[in-house]
């Protein structure tokens, strides 16, 4: 009994149609890594909101170091020791990493003797001392708009420290880093708990509960199935428990047969809104029947290509051809006209109007044209069988069926419901862009898939992923982006994940590199690194 | 049944918004001394809802209510072209100077014409609707175009509006002895004045047919068609629409010229209805109120009917509770100003009674579960 840090007992929450938590049970030893592996929507980050005091319970209680606590604020749970990393940063992107830490609790001093003002300088230099502490290599005077996403989520770390945070939650700590980064986090959390943290890990990635957690409580649809010591349990038992059924991490696939070029990207160049060239002379074919991957560490110019090919953002060089057609400047609906479907990487913003109804998110490509729309004015049955008809074929799960708000449904939900609005338009061309970001085990599988059968059908598709892990199951060709230019494209079976680990860090400006890798095998593929560009 | 639940919950906030006003006006009237309820009864009867202990000649119960159906027409207009801008994400907050421009503009074209009634008065809604949507259309293209955000173009587009129709009036129109501009002729009035009916002498107001006109194609817009879809898109999701397909560009000019229109008419129904002269240097706070108007309204149509008759009673009947109940007239932009304070609490409320239909259905869902799944 005294051994456990934090005991949430007999925990149950419901949301309008739907039971988060039913009748959930843990326990975590101090000083351990604890996992909370589960699918989308099984109720793990539910679950520790109500230990970061976002939420009560509906019934069940919630004891801390012993003590029954009912937390009311994360304010309350963070008095208690308890801080939080949550999957989407909570950082004011203007001010510096310094003043987004101590924000709130501030160091003061008296100006003139009487007047006080946040002491910057010992805020810094508090932080830096923090940082050197825990190994978080961050400078404070950085501002958050400037540094890059692995050293925002150092800063929600820091930020969680500075707050004596005892125990640490965090909610899918990996999902938006790269390869390289997620091995230095693992690093860095290992780091926490030498130092006696208390870590509890959301996440659906059974690699690195096996590289790093001692337990692991898995959930399934809101219910406790079991809790397991990681280190005498198999990933592939892991993996079964979660999805509830018989799981293959091998993606099922047979060789391509590529056909005629579907779409043409020649020498493309593209400028971003603060006119710096972010895509240089990057040229491409897709063929029907093939995936080319697009692999690349984030923010090296691979989505913009994707808004280029669409149209979101204007082409200043090059072109682009679909079909023989060149679309290079169409508006956007003519291009979803000639054929292409487009699952965009940012969800919230552009995949889906947030505050529409499922079903008229479903109809968002079709709407203007019969049988959803004539003269002018809509069918509402035909949105109406629309969607009843995509959410039992693509098993969309909301509170309300067609009439949800889409904002009210869960990431994977959501993913799913974008997923079945793209691949019935049937497209030629199919762009989808890390179309498994925050999705576990069993929706990865089921959109792995579908991707390979609509390659099958004979569609051409466009693959951009930070997960080498997909790109090396999916991918027929593979093409790695640095900078905004193609460093190398090849048949997957040519290339090894070390390989493209190496053009993905742009081995061939070493001397530009800012990422600095931690992980090992770096230097296996060197030697090809002159490989030709086909 | 649950599509009548979510109007049923979408009405149940104003409502109650609307009793714990009249609640805490009560209170407010009766620290003034005077009866709340006797005071309430008079605005009824000043807006001819309730009869009046007695009349002046000519006039009875029902000439009073045309008489507030006269005054809330233009309000209708209004809250409509807030309500339309506001679906698609703009801020129309220059109502009250498009409705300026198209009254001025109807004035000089058609009410100083000597037109025929027939001919004049749909040319005075055609003219209004024009100039109106001309000057959304302007915020409109000047968003898309340049990015200038609405808010400050419109408001500074009410001072452009009100300083030149001020000194055009002045320079030209001015009527000598009301120090406002010329009375237009009687044909092209929308609101036919002093009309003997039965022994009494009414002013009809024919603008209202108008507004309840435009309340059904607004809400077709926004209900059944694919411009109103797209509209709602850009409203929410100015990046998922274009993602979509939608022309961002033209859904915001199209929404500030149909607003802007329904400007227009609220502007002709005002100037050449209710009254038949523009006062210069003045800019009506009806533009302005449609604001709140609307919001009260929840943005829709049907709803505007009844936030706009309910603001306006108080406003028409104040002057009868200052004579019988003795109530200051002051008192009843009090209230209204409550009635806008408390609905702008909705999303309290909202949060409020989710949660209440929460722990019900929480409670519900327990004993279900006691009876074993």
């Amino acid at each position: 009994m005294a051994d456990y840090i934090v005991e949430m007992k007999h925990i149950t929450k419901r949301f309008p149609g739907i039971v988060a938590n039913d009748d959930v049970t843990i326990q975590v030893r101090k000083g351990e890594i604890y996992a909370l592996l589960g699918e989308n929507g099984a109720g793990k980050s539910t679950l520790m909101s109500m230990l970061f005091g976002m939420y009560e319970p509906d019934e069940g209680e919630i004891f801390i170091r012993g003590e029954k606590v009912r937390l009311e604020s994360p304010n309350h749970a963070t008095r208690l020791n308890i801080g939080m990393v949550h999957q989407h940063f909570k950082l004011i992107s203007n001010y510096t990493i310094a003043e987004n830490i101590v924000m709130g609790m501030e160091p003061v001093k008296k100006l003139l003797g009487c007047i006080p003002v946040v002491d910057r300088k010992k805020a810094n230099s508090d932080i830096a001392a923090l940082s050197e502490k825990y190994g978080l290599a961050v400078n404070p005077e950085d501002v958050i708009a400037n540094v890059n996403v692995s050293t925002q989520q150092r800063v929600e770390i820091l930020k969680m420290l500075y707050r004596e945070a005892e125990i640490l939650i965090f909610d899918e700590p990996t999902a938006v880093l790269t390869p390289q980064e997620i091995h230095f986090l693992l690093e860095i959390i290992k780091g926490l708990r030498d130092k006696g943290k208390t870590i509890i890990l959301i996440t659906h990635k059974l690699e690195e509960i096996k590289q790093i957690a001692d337990r692991c409580a898995i959930l399934n649809r809101g219910r406790l199935i079991d809790v397991m010591d990681v280190a005498s349990t198999s990933t592939k038992t892991m993996a079964n428990l979660m999805v509830g059924r018989e799981v293959s991490f091998e993606t099922d696939k047979k060789p391509a047969v590529p056909g005629d070029v579907v779409l043409e990207v020649k020498n493309l160049d593209v400028y971003n809104r603060q006119d710096f060239q972010v895509v240089k002379n990057v040229s491409f074919q897709v063929h029907k029947g093939e995936i080319l991957a697009i692999a690349g560490v984030a923010g090296n110019g691979q989505v913009e290509i994707a808004d280029a090919i669409t149209g979101l953002i204007p082409i200043r060089g090059g072109s682009v051809i679909l079909n023989g057609t060149d679309i290079t400047h169409m508006p956007i609906r003519q291009r979803t006209l000639q054929g292409i479907s487009y699952i965009p990487e940012d969800r919230h913003n552009y995949g889906l109007v947030m505050d529409f109804t499922l079903s008229e998110n479903l109809a968002l490509k079709d709407y203007f044209r019969e049988p959803f729309c004539r003269n002018g004015v809509l069918d509402h049955q035909t949105f109406e069988e629309n969607s009843s008809r995509l959410i039992e074929e693509y098993d969309i799960r909301s509170g309300q069926g067609s009439s949800t708000v889409v904002r009210s449904m869960s990431g994977g939900n959501q993913q799913k419901a974008i997923i079945a609005r793209e691949v019935q338009l049937d497209s030629e061309l199919m762009i989808f862009v890390q179309p498994t970001r925050g999705l576990d085990i069993g929706a990865i599988e089921n959109i792995h898939k579908q991707m390979i059968a609509q390659r099958d059908k004979g569609k051409a598709i466009l693959l951009i992923s930070l997960e080498l892990d997909e790109i090396m199951n999916c991918a027929d060709t593979i093409g790695v982006i640095y900078n905004g230019e193609i460093q190398k494209i090849a048949a997957a079976d040519t290339l090894t994940t070390e390989q493209v680990g190496e053009f993905m860090m742009g081995v061939r400006h070493a001397d530009k590199t800012e990422h600095t890798y931690v992980g090992e095998g770096m230097n296996a593929g060197a030697a090809d690194k002159e490989g030709k560009e086909t | 049944m649950k599509k009548g639940n979510r109007t049923w919950n979408a009405i149940k906030i104003p409502l109650f918004a609307i009793l714990c006003s009249l609640v805490a006006g009560g209170v407010i009237i009766a620290v003034t001394g005077s009866n709340p309820f006797r005071a309430y009864y008079a605005l009824l009867q000043g807006s001819g809802l309730a009869p009046k202990a007695s009349y002046a000649n000519y006039k009875n119960i029902l000439t009073d209510f045309f008489s507030y159906v006269n005054y809330f027409t233009p309000m209708i207009f209004a809250a409509l072209a807030v309500a339309v801008a506001l679906r698609a994400g703009l801020f129309n907050i220059g109502v009250s100077g498009q409705m300026l421009a198209a009254g001025f503009t109807a004035t000089i074209l058609v009410g100083y014409s000597g037109l025929g009634s027939v001919l004049a008065k749909p040319l005075v809604l055609l003219v209004g609707m024009i100039a109106g949507g001309a000057a959304g259309a302007l915020i409109g293209f000047l968003k898309f175009k340049f990015n200038i955000n609405e808010v400050v173009s419109s408001i500074m587009l009410n001072y452009i509006f009100q300083y030149v129709v001020s000194f055009l009036i002045n320079t030209f129109y001015v009527d000598p002895v009301s120090r406002q501009s010329a009375e237009v002729s009687a044909a092209s009035r929308l609101t036919l004045m002093d009309t003997p009916v039965g022994g009494l002498k009414m002013d009809i107001p024919l603008g209202v047919i108008f507004a309840a006109l435009a309340v059904v194609l607004v809400w077709f817009l926004f209900e059944k068609t694919r411009l109103g879809y797209e509209l709602k898109a850009v409203g929410c999701s100015r990046s998922a629409a274009r993602y979509a397909g939608i022309r961002v560009g033209k859904c915001m000019v199209l929404s500030m010229t149909i607003s802007g229109m329904l400007a227009g008419l609220a502007g002709v129904s005002y100037y050449l209805g209710y009254v038949g002269s523009i006062q210069p240097k003045v800019l009506l706070s009806t533009g302005f109120d449609a604001i709140a108007v609307s919001l009260l309204g929840n943005n829709n149509p049907f709803g505007i009917i009844f936030s706009t008759m309910l603001i306006s009673l108080i406003g028409k009947g104040s002057t009868y509770m200052k004579s019988t109940a003795g109530v200051d007239s002051e008192i009843a932009s009090v209230i209204t100003g409550i009635i806008l304070l408390f609905s702008a609490c909705n999303v309290y409320m909202k949060w409020k009674l989710e949660r209440r239909r929460q722990e019900k259905l929480n409670a519900k869902d327990a004993q279900n579960g006691q009876g074993g799944v």
